[in-house]
């Protein structure tokens, strides 16, 4: 394990890896969610934590040279007095860091109308697998040639480590709303979000807890959410006064026609930021329910949310184990949380049987393995669902032309057998 | 599952490994290892507790290098009673191995901080040792003042008072004179005051903080005797008032829940009296929360409240990370110790405008620290007693 602080240090770590014929893995705060950085193999692991300076800061040009290691959280305290932020924020905002969220494009609750990471980040300065530095993207508005850019961020370090990342910043908006909805079934706040969205109005965020989880994070921030609600939805509007105004009278009207037992307008920052420290901890406030999680991260499409939630209780309730729905609504970003007590005998199979059913579910509905997680290792094995083996195999080459050798954060993202011609996993019991 | 820490199984379950105690860790921030952090400490005491990982060296460095500020608990969505693990914890590592370091711990621990005076003697000798300049600057000690600790406390010793001010150890022996505004700013008021019949007493947080609990109960009994009745235990350092808040959880008696109960920070006390009359001064402050007044006591909101009428407050934008003091991490610690404060020192100055600002802490151990870098600390009674308008 090591600890580098620049760029000429994470190529020599880099370099003393592959001397000894090791892998690599970088890692940041270890927040991640699909075990992209979860070491296989006795690599190197590379933590990035001391690499933790804002380099640069351009207001006018609003773009900021960071190094990977400094907290997201962080980036925007950095920036607050200037009047710009970092949009891109993941519920771990406060821990998590800048180069994991470009390894997994992460995105968060305000990604609904800001874009993910990759609608962030301009360029990257990355130590390749073979030890060598370059730049990938740059400040211009149109880099010419290929994006690489493009496909490093969200590649899980399997191409490289970012050593600087110069990100874009964003003006604060002159005003804010946000609003809590309440309604008395998960499908009337299913069936708003997608009306709000219907109705022409983009939200800033667009969030959804059901009652379970409610509960669970009132008793942790005493925001004020409602107890007795079977599930609330949190919309944030921005903007002009005057837009916003409208976009929040739009809301209500879509929530009330939708039978919502209340709607409430935060009446100041301080209840704003209350409400949303209540969203953003949802995750880690679950040991009030159980003492382990497992965390499910899939996209519908907006209008599939109200038939793909009832299947994702109706398959819990099958398997015998409680779920938990807390997610970005507004692009159809689930979030089923499956909540256990592993020294509970048996109760793995049970919540790895219901996850895959549960993301099986929303593939056939039309949606995507993961919305910001990441594949990891959690995923990989079943990106042979969502991808021919044409499709993995256009996959393993791009990566082959970043790490011939297989060395940057190897066994993760593709399944074993994504190249044509590798051979292929033998079903058990067949004769070679 | 009790294993060889005898860490409650709920307790230690209730972690979900989601990090975000993280950045609200003081050794964390400084080091960005796991291992330096609550949830690297806990996952290591599951190890040890599930017998997958051996005590040794390893694991009692880790277990030490945690300041104990608490400051993971309130950022702790699954409400982890972090301090309580790590007290336990503590408490059941064997004696370290060094002799030097047993000796100066019994001697610490067990001779001086029981025995006020002692360890007013010891202070002497310290004054001493400072007046004759053996003592260098970077041990942090503040200068002690002789015509301080000549003079006692003018407050009547025992009866049954409005309000009794706890003396305790060190802050006594070191920072008398802010015992004597905290006796004038509540004297304002109209309460009638005591001292405990003892005259002054460890109240046991630094044996508790390093794993000593029999002592730690030992003292706190001998506090609880020392302030009969029903009067308010009010207490100026906030490291002292955080334990005797908690003195019902650790003794677990009616009793001592009931003295708990009573037990006020100097300025959540002073918050809910008829205000004595303050000028106005017009000067900035920045406000220093120590950890045990905002993490365990949850009482800072009331340092401000209290200030406000004559100070303008400035605030950090550290979300109150610790100092780097923590009772003797200063001094078992040194080298952590010391870049945390550099980091607090940077957040104090960039609070104060870039300029080295008055700042204001509730606590001698971060006072004592604070100054050692320079930085003019003063506690809250200090600048209350300065612009009472009497």
């Amino acid at each position: 394990m090591c600890f580098p602080r620049s760029s000429d240090e994470v190529a020599a770590a880099v370099g003393v890896a592959r001397r000894h014929g090791r892998a690599f893995v970088a890692r940041g705060s270890g927040t991640g969610l699909a075990g992209g950085a979860t070491p296989l193999d006795d690599p190197v692991v590379i933590v990035t934590t001391q690499m933790n300076r804002v380099l640069e800061i351009d207001p006018q040009a609003r773009v900021a040279w960071v190094e990977p290691g400094v907290l997201n959280l962080d980036l925007s305290r950095a920036v607050g007095h200037l009047g710009l932020h970092y949009a891109p924020d993941p519920s771990s905002q406060q821990a998590c860091t800048i180069g994991g969220n470009v390894g997994t494009n992460a995105g968060g609750p305000h990604c609904l109308a800001d874009g993910v990471t990759s609608a962030h980040v301009l360029a990257v300065d990355v130590v390749l697998a073979d030890g060598t530095a370059t730049r990938l993207g740059g400040l211009e508005p149109d880099s010419p040639g290929y994006d690489l850019r493009g496909c490093f961020v969200g590649s899980e370090g399997t191409m490289g480590i970012a050593t600087r990342i110069a990100v874009r910043l964003t003006p604060d908006p002159p005003c804010v709303a946000t609003l809590l909805c309440a309604f008395d079934s998960v499908e009337a706040a299913a069936t708003t979000v997608s009306g709000i969205i219907a109705a022409g109005v983009l939200p800033a965020a667009l969030e959804m807890m059901d009652a379970p989880i409610t509960r669970a994070v009132e008793d942790f921030v005493g925001a004020g959410y409602p107890r007795d609600a079977q599930a609330v939805l949190l919309a944030e509007v921005d903007g002009l006064e005057g837009g916003v105004a409208e976009q929040v009278d739009a809301i209500a009207e879509v929530a009330r026609a939708n039978g919502a037992t209340l709607v409430r307008v935060a009446a100041d920052d301080a209840e704003r930021a209350l409400l949303w420290k209540g969203r953003k901890s949802a995750f880690g406030a679950i040991a009030r329910i159980a003492p382990d999680y497992y965390l499910h991260d899939a996209v519908v499409p907006r209008t599939k949310l109200v038939e793909v939630l009832r299947r994702v209780y109706e398959i819990a309730d099958a398997h015998e184990v409680i779920v938990m729905n807390v997610f970005h609504a507004g692009d159809g970003n689930l979030h089923p949380l499956l909540v256990f007590d592993q020294r509970e005998p048996g109760v793995w199979d049970r919540v790895h049987a219901a996850g895959t059913e549960i993301l099986e579910a929303c593939l056939d509905a039309g949606g995507v393995l993961t919305g910001e997680h990441g594949v990891g290792i959690e995923k990989r094995d079943l990106m042979p669902r969502m991808f021919s083996p044409d499709d993995l195999d256009a996959q393993a080459r791009l990566r082959d032309a970043f790490d011939p050798d297989g060395v940057a954060n190897p066994q993760k993202v593709l399944p074993r057998g994504s190249r044509c011609g590798e051979l292929q996993r033998v079903p058990e019991g067949t004769w070679i | 599952m009790t294993g060889p820490l005898q860490l409650d199984a709920e307790t230690l379950n209730a972690c979900v490994s989601c990090g975000l105690c993280l950045p609200h860790c003081p050794t964390y921030r400084v080091t960005g290892r796991e291992i330096a952090s609550p949830r690297g400490r806990i996952a290591a005491m599951r190890a040890v507790e599930t017998n997958e990982a051996p005590i040794d060296d390893a694991f009692r460095a880790a277990m030490e290098e945690c300041v104990s500020c608490r400051g993971c608990e309130p950022a702790c969505p699954s409400g982890v009673q972090f301090g309580k693990l790590m007290e336990t914890t503590r408490a059941a590592l064997p004696s370290p191995r060094s002799r030097v370091r047993r000796g100066a711990e019994w001697f610490g621990y067990r001779v001086v901080l029981p025995r006020h005076w002692l360890l007013i003697t010891c202070t002497w000798l310290a004054w001493l040792a400072q007046r004759l300049h053996l003592v260098p600057a970077r041990v942090g000690l503040p200068r002690l003042s002789a015509r301080s600790l000549a003079r006692g406390l003018e407050l009547p010793t025992g009866g049954t008072p409005d309000a009794w001010l706890f003396t305790g150890c060190v802050m006594d022996a070191w920072l008398r004179d802010t015992h004597r505004s905290a006796a004038r700013v509540m004297g304002a008021t109209g309460a009638r005051l005591a001292q405990p019949t003892n005259g002054g007493a460890c109240c046991g947080a630094l044996h508790l903080h390093a794993g000593r609990e029999a002592e730690a109960r030992a003292l706190a009994e001998r506090v609880m005797q020392s302030m009969p009745g029903v009067a308010p235990v009010v207490v100026d350092s906030a490291g002292c008032g955080a334990t005797m808040k908690e003195y019902g959880k650790l003794l677990g008696s009616a009793d001592a829940h009931a003295f708990s109960e009573r037990v006020r920070d100097f300025s959540e006390w002073l918050a809910h009296q008829a205000a004595p009359r303050l000028r106005p001064t017009g000067i900035q402050v920045v406000i220093q929360d120590p950890c045990h007044l905002r993490h365990v006591q949850k009482a800072h909101g009331a340092v401000r409240e209290v200030l406000a009428p004559a100070y303008e407050l400035l605030e950090t934008a550290d979300d109150g990370l610790c100092c780097g003091a923590g009772g003797a991490y200063v001094v078992t610690q040194p080298e952590l110790s010391r870049r945390i404060l550099d980091r607090k020192v940077e957040a104090l100055r960039a609070a104060g405008g870039g300029a080295d600002p008055i700042v204001v802490s509730a606590n001698p151990g971060c006072m004592v620290q604070l100054r050692g870098a320079g930085i003019d600390a003063r506690h809250p009674a200090d600048l209350i007693a300065e612009a009472l308008d009497e």
